[in-house]
């Protein structure tokens, strides 16, 4: 449990490591640098001592473990108050309990916890061990031989196979690729599935290290987590190369799809990037515990108070006896057995109070619930259990289960008011379908049919068919079969070559059909819309069939072709367009660019084709109004000396080191212009599976949600409306502002809007309810620009106040960071709790932001599961998770320490009232034992079972009625007027157990430890029987664990009255062979209940809350769901008493 | 503990490659237990049920209340004051010497009057007030090993200041509790005829054979310069010591009783009883009280009115809190899981509110 900052945990998303590259202007220094000689490992590690590759994820070894394991348990600070007390109890002035006893409880926790630390580090111990032998292929004396994986050094050269895991973070050097290139899966590292390219640079790709030496230097960064930046140069042969993260290979990864790979070592074992990020999710701490740290803290007062009350009394004690003191029988205070009378174990009236008041803090010590701790990580765990196990929460279709991955806020589930959900890939699918394309401004959508064009192309003899199928268009088909000739058939013919050329697709054969003769291909992309396109044009007949990193071979209605890549300008969310420049087969130039609308049609040269691009526009605005994802496709072609210019730049700019990012932008910004429209595609990102009524069921649980995508506002609008999140019911409030002024100004007028809104409706409906809002709805759409004006200024005010009083509030063109931006802009000014929900890299900072981030481990990658304390596979399982675990969660939470309050709390003062009868000396009649027992095995077990168990409701009425959940955002089980009304139940109950047998037994012959085990016997039942009276569900489980409670404590006390030597010995069988002694515990039991049971009854029957009518009707049955006249009220009730 | 999840990117370690664990299914398999549907019952409090309950405690406490008032007033007690009547008039005001020397007589006489018929066993009890029994540097102040075994005679170190004579020698028994055993005696006679005290079974059994030695004998007590009690035939072992035993066996509360022995013979009503006390403990030094007691016993122990009147009042405030809800749910009902109730159904006009 390092406490790490959180944000240091996490994998930069991507976005922010092509910032991070732009901006890194200066060079790595030799100070911040680790210079790499190539295949001189003894060079390399000479100045520095570079680690070594074996790793080590065991924490301790046979030595170290105890002290280092209690070194780390003790981070906890109710494991010092624990130790305090068991010191201060050593402290022979003060020892109240016998040194054994003192000791048990920390020392049971603890060994019980280190039993567990210490089989876990023996799993690690053993994977270690299995890691660090693997063997991997390592250039010695001019050869490759293999070599354990933990003697593999920095500097080293090695060879990887094809399928072989990378033992280190490893600069690529050659491929068995022509092109340098190599393919890699970084599964194991973040969890994506597709297949990365990496690349080998020029100057080294043709080198063969066993047969001549290289010889180079490579200068790169220190050590860091970032799985997705690297910053190096490489002087090979006197040329200084620039470096980035597509030449490193890291360790965990796997080569796929190459025969084999040659690199060079540079950061070994734990300073790998794998190691390096191979650390745990943050420490969240949930809401309900902040909340009952007050409560403790107002228990430590208590008990500061109980013992000022005991040490004052004592101290009057004391005084008015200081003469009788000397040979008082029971005090004694002079020892006469050496000569001289001496003062025996007193310290003079001062200290003595103090050591009363040292004294009884140990004796009253577990009025600070410990134990709850405790018990509440175990209970977490339980939950935990069961939310993974919970067959609706499982996700058939990625085959997830669902991962708790903080085990600290379960029953913050419970309290959400706040859903801040992504939209692509958490609303949506993110499984991308080409619809509907406008090319040269005829719209083609027709594609109903699913494409029997004929694939059969045929490579090496092979029957290559694409792995995805799409509708396809007749008309457009029957186009592009036209080759291009025709004018309208050339457009399309561009169209369909920058659906498959314009990307970053790298297409993979596969076997995957029966058919040996068909083999399919399947394209692989970081980019769902890329695939999708590629997969469309593929089904038009433009098939991407191969990539190296030179060039890129279509196969064009069954015409093989090939086309040089002679540069790419990646996406990025500046430009938010991509470009290919390609040399055609007919020696031509063209550059092709994708992007934005936005972004396009800035580039896009207007004054060519106006009809064309207006009717383009119309296309895209009913595109997006049908909520269809689209981008926008231009094409120019590159005179000679156009494409020199840009040669020259591209090439200074590739190999810059310095500011590489940047100059590549502007290079890209200057070729990216003055093109020719060629059209635009729509793709379709289909809603998941039961969103609307997911939505739908948390609207209705009072939870508000926002959603904040990276969409057009149109896309959005359109999304809204068929997830239901707008309804025609509501009334739209939109923000596009350009400047903060015109923000300003489009705020103030929403809010006026809304207040009217509001006023009206509770004048027409005159409702007392607060949430107007639920009557007439607001919906706030507000774009990413004007977002920019108003987060971090004083507008943050005004949109906070405005978007309260809306039910929905949905926020397009939304930055990552903005998202983080407004779940904060929420969080900081309200004590309701958030939930962020979303499944990219780019909302990795919102996730982490909010009070509980809930990943969807989708199609983007890992990241936002990694950053996520909940995972899951679906949106819609966010409704079982708040409306039925949430719910569980915190009503077994809030009542849990509630009763553990309790439960300690009436041990201590039945043990405070018996001190005041022996004259305040903190003599216990209940025996040490029994005390440390008290909470290990007397109690401990039924409130973590009732506590990982009870059910107020079941599964069904919760999702019936989703308004139940309004019960956690009242904060209904745990709250400062509960506590107090549990404090004052306490005190009677504690009255009862104590003053019944002080009276049944004055003045008697009853001995200290028979009225002890009474005492003792009597708070465990009672304590039990309290919580069997809070039980919603009895099943064997909970009967078990209760009855079998108190079954354990009589067996606990009888053999605790068995030792000769304690004072106590067979107290119990002389005390239980009365009448009196039975009688006694009966009365106590049923005097300290009723009084509660009195008020729980009144209030459930004539107060109720909503969980408890739910709870009647799911045990009765809702005769009525129908209201109907009062007359058949009554019968209801088969009321015995009449 | 949580780091652990993700520790796997540590490479490969799982030799597994991710497409052969992709395929495995993880959909949690079905059962009652995971998906927390355990058969189970769910009560709920109804007026029916409430009601009924508080019937029948009631119903049940009411008996035994009576019974318990019962037995106990038919337990005859005579309780007797003497620790001022035994004092001679010339010591009233120096009680506290009269006490410590051994040179006053200590023998005082008392006539008690049986008021009713006494079935035997009549136990005799002393009572002592405001000694604190369970004060913490008495109840500490003794070795239960070295009570056990002569072997472990010299295990004192928990009975300071009584744990050695002043040459060293360990006291046996050590320690506050034995040091300050009660030393009153008691002899009874009816018209001149003793009534014999049988101190037969008057310390617990369990006591007399594990926790106190048979091979263990009294040794250097109360031979230091502070008398504080009884002194022990030094030939008698530990576990013959009854009054030794009684006394250890040390009181919950400030008020209490210890057996003193038995008169095993009825005693008649208006018997004249003659008791020759000598008064030598010290109680005056804090002003304690002394009582003599005699008492028959019942199945619910010595006299004592509390439980009985403990369990009518919680009889009868169940009964009359039966009678209240009954009233109440006449007048008020509501029907039991009706939706109409629910937060969100109920009328914004509110009669509910």
């Amino acid at each position: 449990m390092d406490s790490q900052n959180p944000f240091e945990v996490r994998h930069g998303s991507r976005g922010g490591d092509i910032e991070l590259l732009g901006l890194s202007h200066k060079e790595i220094g030799d100070d911040d640098a680790r210079l790499v000689y190539l295949n001189d490992p003894v060079k390399s590690n000479e100045r520095y001592e570079f680690a070594g590759n074996s790793i080590r994820t065991s924490k301790y070894s046979v030595f170290t473990f105890l002290p280092r394991n209690l070194f780390r348990q003790f981070h906890r600070v109710a494991y010092i108050y624990f130790l305090i007390i068991a010191v201060l109890n050593q402290l022979p002035q003060l020892a109240v309990f016998g040194r054994g006893a003192s000791i048990m409880p920390l020392a049971f926790v603890l060994s019980v916890t280190a039993v567990k630390d210490a089989y876990e580090d023996w799993r690690r111990h053993r994977s270690d061990r299995v890691e660090n032998n693997r063997l991997a292929w390592v250039l010695v004396d001019d050869e490759f031989q293999q070599k354990k994986w933990k003697d593999i050094q920095v500097g080293e050269i090695l060879k990887i196979q094809a399928n072989e895991t990378f033992p280190c973070d490893i600069v690529l050097l050659s491929t068995s690729e022509p092109t340098g290139v190599a393919f890699v899966q970084t599964v194991n590292l973040d969890g994506e599935s597709n297949l990365k390219t990496r690349y080998a640079k020029q100057e080294t790709i043709s080198k063969i290290p066993e047969e001549e030496m290289i010889n180079g230097l490579i200068k790169c960064e220190r050590p860091n987590r970032n799985i997705y930046g690297f910053q190096a140069n490489m002087e090979v042969e006197g040329k200084r190369l620039s470096l980035g993260p597509s030449n490193i290979l890291l360790r965990g990864c796997e080569l796929k799809n190459t025969a084999w790979a040659i690199g060079v070592a540079v950061y070994c074992g734990r300073e790998t990037k794998a190691m390096l990020n191979s650390s745990g999710a943050p420490s969240k701490r949930s809401h309900l515990e902040t909340r009952m740290n007050f409560e403790t803290i107002i228990l430590s007062l208590f008990l500061i108070l109980l013992c000022s009350i005991v040490s004052i009394c004592a101290a009057v004690w004391l005084r008015d006896r200081k003469d009788e003191l000397d040979i008082l029988p029971f005090y004694r205070r002079k020892d006469f057995a050496h000569g001289a009378p001496q003062n025996f174990n007193y310290y003079g009236w001062g200290l003595e109070i103090f050591f009363t008041f040292l004294m009884s803090v140990i004796v009253f010590q577990i009025m600070i619930p410990i134990s709850l701790y405790i018990s509440m990580e175990l209970v977490r765990v339980g939950q935990a259990y069961f939310m993974i196990r919970d067959m609706l929460l499982y996700d058939e279709e990625s085959n997830s289960r669902f991962q708790c991955r903080s085990l600290n806020i379960n029953e913050d589930l419970g309290q959400i008011k706040y859903v801040f959900s992504d939209k692509t890939g958490t609303l949506t699918e993110n499984k991308m379908e080409f619809q509907r394309a406008s090319i040269w401004g005829v719209d083609y959508s027709g594609g109903r049919t699913i494409s029997r064009n004929d694939p059969v192309q045929a490579v090496d003899g092979k029957i290559l068919q694409p792995k995805m199928q799409v509708k396809v268009d007749p008309q457009l088909l029957e186009l592009s079969r036209c080759g291009k000739d025709t004018k309208g058939a050339k457009h399309v013919h561009d169209f369909l070559l920058a659906l498959a050329a314009c990307n970053t697709i790298v297409p993979l054969v596969v076997d995957e059909t029966s058919d040996s003769t068909v083999k399919l291909l399947e394209y692989q992309g970081e980019s769902p819309d890329e695939q999708a396109l590629a997969y469309a044009a593929a089904a038009y007949g433009f098939m991407l069939t191969e990539r190296t990193s030179g060039h890129i071979v279509i196969n064009i209605q069954g015409e093989r072709q090939r086309f040089n890549v002679l540069g790419l300008h990646e996406f990025d969310s500046d430009r938010k367009r991509m470009s290919v420049i390609l040399g055609c087969p007919d020696k031509t130039v063209k550059v092709f660019v994708k992007g934005a609308d936005t972004s396009m049609f800035s580039v896009i040269d207007r004054s060519l084709n106006m009809n064309i691009i207006h009717a383009t526009e119309a296309h895209l605005q009913t595109y997006s109004s049908m909520g269809l994802r689209t981008l926008v496709f231009g094409i120019r072609e590159l005179n000679n000396s156009e494409f020199e210019q840009w040669y020259l730049a591209f090439e200074a700019a590739s190999t810059a080191i310095i500011g590489r990012a940047a100059l590549l932008r502007k290079v890209a910004n200057n070729v990216e212009n003055s093109l020719i429209i060629l059209g635009a595609s729509a793709i379709e990102d289909k809603l998941q599976q039961g969103v609307p009524e997911a939505i739908e069921s948390l609207r209705t649980a009072g939870i508000k949600a926002w959603v904040l995508t990276g969409d057009k506002q149109e896309t959005a609008i359109s999304i809204g409306y068929s997830s239901k999140l707008l309804t025609s019911k509501m009334t739209s409030i939109i923000i596009n502002s350009n400047s903060k002024q015109s923000s300003r100004k489009s705020l103030e007028d929403a809010l006026v809007t809304s207040k009217k809104l509001t006023i009206t409706s509770e004048i027409t409906h005159n409702t007392g309810a607060s949430d107007a809002a639920a009557v007439n709805p607001v919906a706030l759409i507000i774009d990413g620009t004007s977002l920019v004006h108003i987060l971090d200024s004083e507008l943050e005010e005004l949109l906070f106040e405005l978007a309260s009083k809306c039910s929905v509030v949905l926020c397009c063109r939304v930055a990552p960071l903005q998202k983080a931006g407004i779940v904060a802009l929420v969080k900081n000014r309200t004590r309701d709790m958030t939930l962020a929900i979303g499944d990219g890299a780019n909302d990795v900072s919102m996730i982490q932001m909010a009070d509980v981030g809930v990943g969807i481990s989708g199609r983007e990658g890992q990241q936002a599961v990694m950053a996520s304390d909940f995972a899951m596979g679906q949106f819609r399982f966010l409704v079982p998770l708040l409306l039925v675990h949430g719910h569980w969660n915190y009503q077994r939470m809030g009542y849990m320490i509630l009763y553990n309050f309790y439960r300690n709390a009436v041990f201590v003062l039945v043990l405070f009232w018996y001190v005041i009868c022996t004259s305040f000396t903190l003599t216990t009649a209940i025996t040490e034992w029994s005390s440390m027992l008290y909470s290990i095995i007397y109690t401990a077990l039924p409130t973590i079972v009732v506590g990982i168990l009870d059910k107020d409701l079941s599964r069904r009425t919760l999702l019936k009625y989703p308004q139940l959940y309004g019960a956690g955002h009242r904060q209904e089980a745990y709250n400062s007027k509960l506590f107090w009304l549990t404090i004052i139940d306490t005190l009677w109950q504690s009255v009862a157990v104590f003053s019944i047998p002080l009276f049944a037994y004055w003045a008697s012959s009853i001995d200290g430890s028979s009225i002890g085990d009474l005492w003792t016997l009597a708070v465990v039942i009672l304590v039990n029987l309290h919580l069997a009276m809070d039980i919603s569900r009895w099943s064997w489980i909970t009967h078990a664990v209760i009855w079998g409670s108190i079954i354990a404590t009589f067996i606990c006390v009888t053999i605790i009255d068995a030792v000769p030597i304690f004072s106590g010995y067979w107290a119990i069988f002389h005390v239980a062979k009365t009448g009196l002694f039975w009688l006694c515990l009966l009365a106590i039991v049923l005097a300290a209940l009723i009084p509660r049971y009195v008020v729980k009854y009144l209030y459930q029957y004539y107060s109720p809350c909503d969980i408890q009518i739910a709870r009647e009707a799911e045990k009765f049955g809702s005769p009525r769901e129908l209201r109907n006249t009062r007359i058949d009220t009554n019968p209801i009730l088969g009321s015995p008493h009449r | 503990m949580i780091g652990e999840a993700t520790s796997s990117g540590g490479g490969g370690k799982d030799d597994s490659p991710a497409a052969v664990s992709a395929k495995k299914n993880k959909k949690p398999n079905y059962s009652r237990f995971t998906q927390q549907e355990l058969p189970a019952c769910k009560p709920i409090l109804t007026p029916g049920w409430v009601i009924t309950s508080f019937i029948v405690v009631g119903v049940v406490f009411i008996p035994i209340g009576l019974a318990s008032l019962y037995a106990s007033e038919h337990v005859v007690e005579i309780v007797e004051r003497y620790d001022k009547d035994c004092i001679p008039p010339d010591y009233r005001n120096n009680s506290l010497h009269y006490i410590q020397t051994s040179e006053t007589d200590k023998n005082c006489t008392m006539t008690i009057n049986v008021p009713k018929h006494m079935k035997s066993p009549v136990f005799i009890y002393y009572e002592l007030d405001n000694f604190y029994q369970n004060h913490r540097r008495y109840v500490k102040s003794r070795s239960d090993k070295q009570l056990r075994s002569k072997a472990s005679e010299g295990t004192t170190e928990t009975c300071k200041p009584e744990a050695v004579t002043s040459n060293g020698q360990p006291i046996v028994p050590c320690g506050l509790v034995a040091w300050s055993l009660f030393n009153d005696t008691y002899k009874f006679s009816v018209k001149k005829e003793v009534l014999n005290v049988s101190k037969k079974d008057i310390a617990w059994k369990s006591d007399q054979e594990h926790k106190f030695g048979s091979d263990i004998y009294p040794k250097n007590f109360q031979s230091g310069s502070l008398i504080g009690g009884g002194k022990l035939d030094p030939s008698i072992p530990l576990s013959e010591q009854v009054d030794l035993i009684v006394w250890m066996r040390t009181a919950a509360l400030p008020n209490f009783r210890k057996l003193y022995g038995k008169i095993e013979k009825d005693l008649q009503a208006n018997t004249t009883i003659t008791v020759t006390i000598e008064n030598n403990y010290n109680t005056y030094s804090f002003g304690g009280k002394k009582k003599l007691v005699l008492s028959t016993t019942s199945w619910i122990g010595g006299k004592n009115n509390f439980l009985g009147r403990a369990y009518i009042a919680i009889g009868g405030l169940c009964l009359f809190l039966a009678v209240c809800f009954v009233f109440v749910y006449l007048l008020k009902p509501r029907p039991l899981g009706d939706p109409s109730y629910l937060s969100w159904n109920r009328n914004p006009s509110g009669q509910m509110n």
